[in-house]
């Protein structure tokens, strides 16, 4: 037996040995803390409510709204073309399709801040960008868009257009929602990041 | 880094050279290697050559290993790289036909045209029957169009379906192809002292 | 090596060994630089649908498996990465011929035992029946079993197992074709 092959052989083995002692693959790209904390810190990581609802008005494409409360919330009131991922399944691989999709914001919300915080610091864990929170939830949402408060005489013009507005908003949402109980889809779908833009590859 | 194509770090433009240059080395590599010819091919079932199983085991266990080590340094994303999809009732018919067409026919598709290329009849032939069987399969394809998608089990990799680390595998691999080129190579020297009147083309 | 064979000019091939490893990295490069592995039967596959399309286009739209491969930019299908690997590989073959010496007239090659008609019989037999397997098994050894498996693919596995496995359950019955 010729000493190259088994020395060839020798390495081979050892090779693929090593593959076995090196550690595991880190699967997400972890974001360093000093960009958590930064990016904690900046307010433009919320939007406001009236932001989100110009959004759906206008049709915005980019707008991607999580719900992350339960399954059984969601069905009673949700917002239009919104997702339901509640918190505690946000890491389950299914969803992640929806994550890390170019040009696309994604926005949470629950019924306050604190779960849609939440789900806003796992998420940019996992290295993903181009995450928002609803600032104040659902619960402003029903104040300011469907019950909007008129402001009173001696308010600003800004806060008159902002009423106006969110009576717009308001007769746009509750309108919609007598008509198509399926929270009026406008026609955004929401589309799952493909698996690998891959090659077709084959033969 | 890798894939390079994928993601556009290299133009479309360079696609089809590219395929030119990967293909002429592919051509290469099997015609020195005697793939040109049907009887050493055949050879690795009758344990005369076992040239079949040298070049191919080798080629499988160098890339498999490469691959994984390139993943680990980061070089190439495994997600971007096709990893054929497992039809598990069609694959296992196909696997049937061609073992019978390989110890028929004596050649693969690949095989067959580097024997094209240097004038063998018999690779011509083969690739003209090649031709001929995906017409018939095409031309039949409504009658098995549920078998042929029948089972789809996606993308699955080995290591997946057995529930066992890619890493794992891949070392399972190099030590059956490691045991298998010993035992092999004591087969042939065997078989081929017995073979006084076989002659090489 | 030395064995008892008939004297005569030992073609040079190369260790098979050194071959596989060059195969190995020309696999791997393939992998780094394009995402997927090497493939032979995909090219005809597509050469066959552009054939079919140019005669009968209607029939090669109304069959769902060769619509699959029309592109729907009215572009040819031949404009593939598997065509130019494909042509690539006739020529790195016809290359290494030349270099080795083994560039000869058209000749027929079996086994002293049968005749040269056997032999093409068999071939054309075996042909078809790979071309009609390399379907059904969504590739060809290089692609299927070669590539598939460097990849680690399930499928790529199967074929590969099969592949083989057939081929030495049946090897006995046709061993007049080669030994």
């Amino acid at each position: 037996m010729n000493k190259n092959y088994l020395f060839l052989a020798i390495l081979m083995i050892l090779l693929a040995a090593g593959l076995l002692l090196v550690p595991e693959r880190q699967n997400y790209q972890q974001i360093k803390p000093e960009k958590l904390m930064w990016d904690i810190t900046q307010t433009s990581r919320f939007v406001t409510v009236d932001q989100v609802a110009q959004m759906i008005i206008e049709g915005d494409p980019t707008l991607e709204l999580i719900d992350i409360r339960p399954a059984k919330d969601f069905e009673a009131f949700s917002l239009t073309n919104a997702i339901n991922i509640p918190l505690d399944s946000l890491m389950k691989p299914d969803y992640q399709d929806y994550f890390g999709i170019e040009d696309m914001n994604v926005v949470f919300y629950g019924n306050s801040d604190i779960k849609a915080d939440q789900a806003w610091v796992i998420s940019k864990r996992m290295g993903y960008n181009s995450i928002y929170v609803m600032q104040g939830g659902l619960n402003c949402w029903i104040r300011k868009i469907i019950q909007p408060v008129e402001p009173e005489e001696s308010a600003s013009q800004e806060e008159f257009d902002l009423y106006q507005f969110r009576k717009g908003a308001c007769a746009f949402f509750t309108g919609t929602k007598v008509e198509a109980p399926d929270a009026g889809k406008t026609g955004i779908k929401v589309v799952k990041r493909k698996k690998g833009t891959a090659v077709a590859g084959g033969c | 880094m890798g894939p390079l194509i994928p993601q556009e770090i290299i133009t479309g433009q360079w696609d089809f050279v590219i395929a030119l240059l990967i293909g002429g080395a592919f051509g290469f590599i099997l015609e020195a290697s005697g793939f040109s010819s049907s009887r050493n091919i055949a050879g690795v079932f009758y344990g005369y050559n076992f040239v079949v199983l040298r070049v191919f085991f080798t080629a499988m266990i160098v890339a498999m290993v490469g691959l994984l080590y390139f993943s680990y340094f980061g070089w190439i994303d495994l997600d971007l790289v096709f990893v054929l999809p497992t039809y598990l009732n069609s694959m296992l018919f196909g696997g049937f036909l061609m073992g019978l067409g390989f110890v028929i026919g004596g050649f693969c598709p690949g095989t067959s045209y580097t024997a094209v290329a240097i004038g063998k009849i018999d690779g011509i032939v083969f690739a003209t029957g090649f031709l001929i069987g995906v017409f018939l399969f095409a031309e039949g394809f409504p009658f098995y169009e549920d078998f042929y998608t029948a089972n789809d089990l996606g993308n699955i990799t080995i290591g997946e379906m057995f529930g066992i680390s890619n890493e794992w595998i891949a070392f399972l691999f190099v030590v059956v192809a490691i045991v298998a080129f010993y035992v092999t190579w004591l087969i042939e020297k065997r078989v081929r002292k017995n073979m006084t009147e076989y002659k090489f083309e | 090596m030395d064995t008892k064979i008939v004297k005569k000019q030992q073609p040079k091939y190369i260790n098979p060994y050194f071959g596989g490893i060059l195969l190995g990295l020309l696999l791997l490069a393939a992998f780094f630089i394009a995402g997927r592995g090497l493939s032979a039967s995909g090219a005809v596959k597509l050469l066959v649908v552009t054939v079919v399309d140019k005669v009968a286009p209607a029939h090669a739209e109304g069959n769902a498996y060769y619509s699959k491969f029309i592109p729907a930019d009215g572009s040819s299908p031949l404009y593939n990465w598997l065509i130019f690997g494909a042509i690539g590989t006739f020529f790195g073959g016809m290359l290494s011929g030349a270099i080795f010496g083994r560039l000869k007239k058209l000749r027929v090659e079996h086994s002293p035992k049968i005749s040269a008609r056997t032999r093409l019989i068999a071939a054309g037999a075996g042909g078809i029946l790979f071309g009609i397997g390399s379907q059904f098994g969504r590739g060809c050894s290089s692609g299927a079993a070669l590539s598939g498996t460097a990849s680690l693919s399930f499928g790529g596995l199967i074929v590969m197992a099969l592949m083989f496995g057939i081929g030495y359950v049946f090897a006995w019955f046709f061993r007049k074709l080669w030994i």
